[in-house]
């Protein structure tokens, strides 16, 4: 699982194509899908570094996306805060809630932990409604700034952070930090009997997660002005993970590939808007049964190989 | 007082419909299964449609929608299921894509709005000093039956007994000659057909809206986690005390605030017992 020359040759070439896509394409139109699918890549990657690494599927990431774009509505609406403010709050916060959740669900096994997180995220969702009052309730919270007035300065401000999500999380997966999380998946009990302290590994992991996925809802609530119960909402995670399975679980880089595709695959759809779930439905299907490793990862695994 | 003693009995018994079902193809199959809501919503939607669409009495519409949906489970326990058994995130995943493609389902065929079932029994009883409509006592004195058919045939029938076999020690059982897939596919059916039973009763006093089977999955988890995951009794009595704390709050404090108490009812065990209070006795 080392981290080959090529592999930077990789990064860097697709990092170069995305910064070249206004360039290129240069309508604001696009811009601002790609600005959205970028927000999408740096969630699934944040996901896939507890749920693919340690293998506990979590179906309420949207949990910490919705605090971290909560956090920025409430710093930037109600105390007239600076966005920049929300970069450095909306982590912290998501990371205190992983804190809450992950303490009493994380030493369980696989399914518990799959549901409460699930159930976590579906209270969240009601208790925006339920405190309208100072969350908006429905309509949620609007006009907050952004942190720049053009798309293009905001198109690559996420960009960045993308970079530097997938770079550190990669780089974490491939220290011995990855190696323990990976052992964790294969064998529990044999972890613990080596003195690995598992639960330790599962919340510090689920922690960093989390704090990159408040982050990407951050980056998120100030793109799109607004925050809205729908960032709570379960759906958000199951698309999340979709993607994450059609990028390759485990692979960081691989979800990143699979948000990417799915969101222009949406857009490309978007004359059948109502069909975008069946399309994504079935996409999980097939791949499930004709392709368990993904999509995106294993390519890149066979085109690497041409390579060198 | 008597409206919430009531009211809270009736909740209970569906949320132990729900929850029998969901616990019992863990406790069998080790398939967690996120397609538990859809059922119940297929149920509703299948009695609507029998007699709305299809013309067909309300007294003949509900068993065939309740076995419509139950063959729908062994379907899906056969086609989609079986082949990805060996992983139980696969399995996780492929529950959920049947989830989601149902609500998509039947969103395109019946739309978003709330459709109306009509009730089976239209007179409004007088119990204990509270009005409760008849449909809400059929809903109930109907779990009852199911429920205690349920126990009737796993106690006392060969097929119980196989089925009980198999979630003690599914290696075993199949040693002795019980033929563990075929049993997997008759658990899903049964669990499918009793969460849409228990969709049917409740259809004319519920919203039927496509997305209606989430809530009751969450609610379903809820009372199993607190019962014990695959523990019967367990779920039964998690689903009386998640019915009548449901009921209390929601007379005392909000409706909204009722929604909340089965997910802080799962933490709140995880914490305390995280094998809920049934569970770690074999399966059952």
């Amino acid at each position: 699982m080392s981290i080959h020359r090529t592999d930077w040759l990789g990064a860097l070439v697709v990092l170069a194509a995305l910064a070249l896509v206004p360039a290129i394409l240069g309508s604001t139109y696009v811009t601002g899908i790609m600005t959205v699918a970028l927000c999408f890549a740096m969630w699934a990657a944040s996901w896939d570094f507890m749920s693919g690494l340690t293998g506990r599927e979590n179906f309420g990431h949207s949990l910490f996306i919705g605090a971290g774009a909560y956090t920025a509505g409430f710093l930037n609406v109600n105390f007239g805060a600076s966005p920049w403010w929300s970069l450095a709050a909306s982590p912290l916060v998501a990371v205190a809630f992983s804190l809450v959740i992950g303490f009493p669900t994380l030493r369980l096994r696989g399914p518990y932990f799959a549901l409460a997180m699930l159930s976590g995220a579906a209270v969240m969702q009601s208790l925006t409604i339920i405190f309208s009052e100072y969350t908006g309730g429905q309509d949620g919270l609007n006009g907050l700034f952004p942190f720049f007035d053009s798309e293009l300065a905001q198109y690559y401000l996420t960009l960045f952070f993308l970079a530097a999500t997938v770079a550190t999380l990669r780089l974490v997966a491939n220290s011995p930090w990855g190696t323990i999380l990976r052992a964790i998946r294969g064998d529990e009990a044999s972890c613990q009997a080596a003195g690995i302290n598992v639960t330790f590994y599962k919340i510090a992991s689920l922690m960093i997660s989390a704090a990159f996925a408040g982050l990407g809802g951050a980056l998120y609530a100030h793109y799109q002005l607004q925050v809205g119960p729908d960032l709570f909402a379960i759906i958000l995670s199951i698309n999340i993970i979709i993607m994450v399975y059609v990028g390759g679980m485990g692979s960081i880089y691989g979800p990143v590939g699979g948000a990417i595709l799915l969101i222009l695959l949406t857009e490309a759809l978007r004359a059948f808007s109502e069909y975008r779930l069946w399309v994504y439905t079935l996409i999980l299907m097939l791949i499930l049964f004709f392709l368990p490793q993904g999509l995106v990862a294993p390519l890149w695994r066979r085109l690497r190989t041409i390579v060198q | 007082m008597a409206e919430i003693l009531v009211y809270g009995a009736v909740i209970s018994a569906i949320y132990a419909m729900l929850a029998v079902g969901f616990t019992l193809i863990f406790g069998v199959a080790r398939i967690l299964n996120l397609a538990h809501g859809s059922f119940y919503a297929l149920g509703a939607y299948g009695v609507y449609a029998l007699t709305a669409d299809a013309h067909l009495p309300l007294f003949l519409a509900a068993p065939v929608a309740v076995l419509l949906v139950a063959l729908f489970g062994v379907a899906v326990e056969r086609v989609l299921v079986r082949p990805l058994r060996r992983s139980t995130l696969a399995v996780l995943m492929i529950t959920l894509a049947v989830a989601l493609m149902v609500e998509q389902v039947l969103l395109l065929i019946f739309g978003s709005e709330a459709r109306n079932v009509p009730s089976m029994v239209n007179a409004t009883f007088h119990v204990m000093g509270a009005d409760v409509s008849g449909q809400r006592l059929l809903a109930l004195s109907g779990a009852i039956v199911i429920l205690s058919g349920l126990w009737f045939f796993m106690q006392r029938t060969r097929l119980g007994s196989a089925i009980l076999a198999i979630s003690q020690d599914a290696e075993a059982a199949q040693y002795m000659g019980i033929p563990s897939d075929r049993i997997y596919s008759l658990v899903m059916g049964l669990s499918a057909g009793i969460a849409a039973a228990a969709g049917v009763l409740v259809a004319p006093f519920q919203t039927v809206i496509p997305g209606m089977g989430l809530l009751p999955l969450v609610k379903a988890f809820a009372i199993v986690v607190v019962g014990g995951l695959g523990s019967i009794v367990g779920s039964i009595v998690g689903a009386l005390l998640l019915g009548y704390t449901e009921t209390i709050i929601a007379f005392k404090i909000s409706i909204e605030w009722s929604q909340i108490v089965s997910v802080a009812a799962v933490l709140i065990t995880l914490i305390l017992r995280p094998a809920g209070f049934f569970g770690k006795r074999a399966a059952f």
